[in-house]
């Protein structure tokens, strides 16, 4: 299978990924991988997608994503399991525009309500959460995986390359 | 120093660990994984369902980064790994099996989820991931378990007979762990199933309600002979409502409803064993996460044994009344009539038209009732009803004396009109309140 050069994030899929879902990241250097969560997520017209993630808390993940630039980023609904994952390089990374610090405060706020209401309270969730030294990964999709468990788990999206 | 045995709590699968792999070419990939274990002070061990590109990264590249959380503070630990290799049997094999039937059981998905191998890896390195600081979340208590089964123990030591020491235990659970409930199954061998013998916290008592061997945690607890805790069973799909026990509801299915204890997010079940046979099991149950930790659950396989001694101890008893002395005849003929109905399919037996019990405790019940309508008799000893063939029961010997304690509470719970007393050690008296018909229905169902 050859990897298609970037693949389109359709509406509803930017529609999830944009909604109050757990997000991780993978990344790694030459053998060694690392995993940071993200704190908020943006599809952008062009679809390219940015993830805002701590550089504080997760100093491994953001030095690998400026180093070699591949990432791996899970987007899960924390309410029934719903999962994909988005494969491609990250072209840069870079300080969070307005619209992305607004993007990732929300998120806060919205992750903190949804795993509030399945039972996780606010003091619980927080040490998964940072507002410190955000920065955006900007990373070009070029392959989705359906991640839900289930006999689908693993397989390529529909027209998503591949 | 942070070390593998202090991270207890993150492998208790109440918050996904999350494991990423490389594959050659250095493309990251991700996966949740619903059961890591803890495989001695080095290594961990992971359930290997993961996708089949997770293993074919460890193939070419053994490093693993694996994301853990403590479910009682949210704390997160991030482990290095060394993939190690895979084991498909053996102690740590077994215990993670057994796990994964226990979730799959309570998801509805039992028999889908088959464990193939565990995954064994290196822990090359282990830190906490920075996190905001914040108001400290209560830590969940430890350190209380040996006091926690002395006081059962010592309960169940002070008590007297089998059903005192049933009562016991039930409450000193109840006082010790702090849960909202508690539930005390039989094993009924013949059937496959366990029968509830008393239970606390319900509202009702649920006392000859059955669950078939292998079915949920309980059912599954008592199969494999293992302690199963489920510590956050908000994730899980719940099934089945719960059903209002009510006398048409019984007479209709011959059955008495399981409690159920609604929002349950913690439970427990422990096998009692004895003389390398299942006994019972005991579940605890309750509304808060993570009830029971790890050393509650040690506690109560300290206890769970001392219980099922005592039970086969109550058994082996023969007590006095081999003769049963001078029989008090029974005048049966007076009185209102007690409509007794039994079906032989299931040796169910209906008072009243209500539903009462079924299976072993049935029969007994009829033997007595037939003694009882044939000579006016009402004083038995446990040895003849040991000795009687006539029962047809094998399993009896073993398991008199708790068939009896289920079948005096269960007719003590319907206020029926007949009555078992214990009048002297080995000793059943049977009182009839009033003329006793009996029916039979050979048919059964």
């Amino acid at each position: 299978m050859r990897p298609a050069r970037g693949c389109r994030i359709d509406a509803d899929l930017a529609a999830f990924i944009e909604s109050p879902v757990m997000i991780i990241l993978g990344t790694g250097i030459g053998s060694v991988p690392e995993i940071g969560r993200g704190m908020g997520a943006s599809v952008e017209v062009d679809g390219a997608l940015q993830i805002v993630v701590s550089a504080w808390q997760w100093p491994g993940t953001v030095a690998q994503a400026r180093a070699n630039g591949r990432i791996a980023a899970t987007f899960a609904r924390p309410a029934d399991y719903v999962t994909y994952q988005v494969k491609g390089p990250v072209d840069r990374v870079a300080p969070l525009t307005p619209a992305l610090e607004a993007c990732a405060a929300r998120y806060a706020a919205r992750i903190t309500d949804v795993l509030a209401g399945l039972g996780l309270p606010p003091e619980l969730t927080a040490p998964w959460r940072s507002g410190r030294d955000l920065v955006a990964l900007h990373v070009r999709p070029e392959r989705v995986f359906v991640q839900t468990p289930g006999p689908l788990a693993g397989n390529l999206l529909a027209g998503s390359g591949g | 120093m942070l070390s593998l045995a202090g991270l207890e709590p993150c492998f208790e699968g109440v918050v996904p660990s999350i494991l990423c792999t490389l594959a050659p070419d250095g493309t990251p990939n991700i996966s949740y994984l619903s059961h890591v274990r803890r495989h001695g002070d080095a290594q961990v061990s992971v359930s290997n369902q993961f996708l089949s590109k997770t293993a074919a990264n460890l193939r070419e590249n053994p490093r693993a980064a694996l994301l853990v959380v403590d479910p009682g503070d949210g704390a997160q630990y991030r482990l290095d790994l060394l993939h190690r290799g895979s084991l498909e049997a053996g102690p740590a094999f077994d215990r993670m099996d057994a796990d994964l039937r226990a979730t799959s059981a309570q998801l509805g998905m039992a028999g889908v989820m088959r464990l193939r191998a565990i995954d064994i890896f290196d822990v090359l390195h282990l830190h906490q991931v920075e996190g905001e600081r914040t108001a400290a979340a209560p830590a969940p208590p430890s350190g209380q378990g040996l006091a926690r089964a002395l006081a059962v123990s010592e309960a169940l030591m002070r008590a007297n007979g089998l059903g005192g020491m049933v009562e016991a235990v039930l409450d000193a659970l109840t006082d010790a762990f702090g849960h909202e409930a508690t539930l005390l199954l039989l094993h009924e061998p013949a059937r496959g199933c366990l029968v509830a013998l008393g239970s606390r916290g319900y509202g009702v008592s649920g006392i000859g309600a059955e669950v078939p061997l292998g079915e949920g945690l309980i059912g599954l607890a008592g199969q494999d002979r293992r302690l199963l805790r489920v510590s956050d069973a908000s994730r899980l799909r719940r099934y089945g409502d719960a059903i209002l026990a009510s006398s048409e509801q019984e007479a209709r299915t011959r059955s008495v409803a399981l409690p159920r204890l609604p929002d349950a997010l913690s439970q427990l079940a422990v096998p009692l064993e004895a003389q390398g046979r299942v006994q019972g099991v005991l579940f605890l149950e309750s509304t808060r996460r993570m009830a029971f930790d790890a050393e509650d659950g040690r506690a109560l396989s300290l206890v769970a044994p001392q219980l099922a001694l005592a039970i086969a101890l109550a058994e082996a008893e023969v007590g006095e009344g081999a003769a049963t002395g001078p029989q008090d005849r029974a005048s049966s003929a007076a009185g209102r009539p007690v409509q007794v109905v039994h079906h032989a399919g299931d040796d169910s037996v209906f008072i009243g038209h209500e539903y009462l019990v079924k299976g072993v405790a049935g029969r007994l019940l009829m033997w007595m009732l037939d003694a009882y309508q044939a000579a006016g008799r009402r004083d038995f000893t446990n040895r003849e009803i040991r000795a009687d063939g006539g029962l047809r029961l094998p399993e009896l010997k073993d398991n008199l004396e708790t068939r009896l304690l289920l079948l005096q509470r269960r007719l003590e719970e319907k206020r029926a009109p007949v009555r078992l007393l214990r009048p002297a050690r080995g000793r059943i008296r049977l009182e009839v309140e009033g003329r006793l018909v009996v029916a039979s229905d050979q048919g059964g169902r």
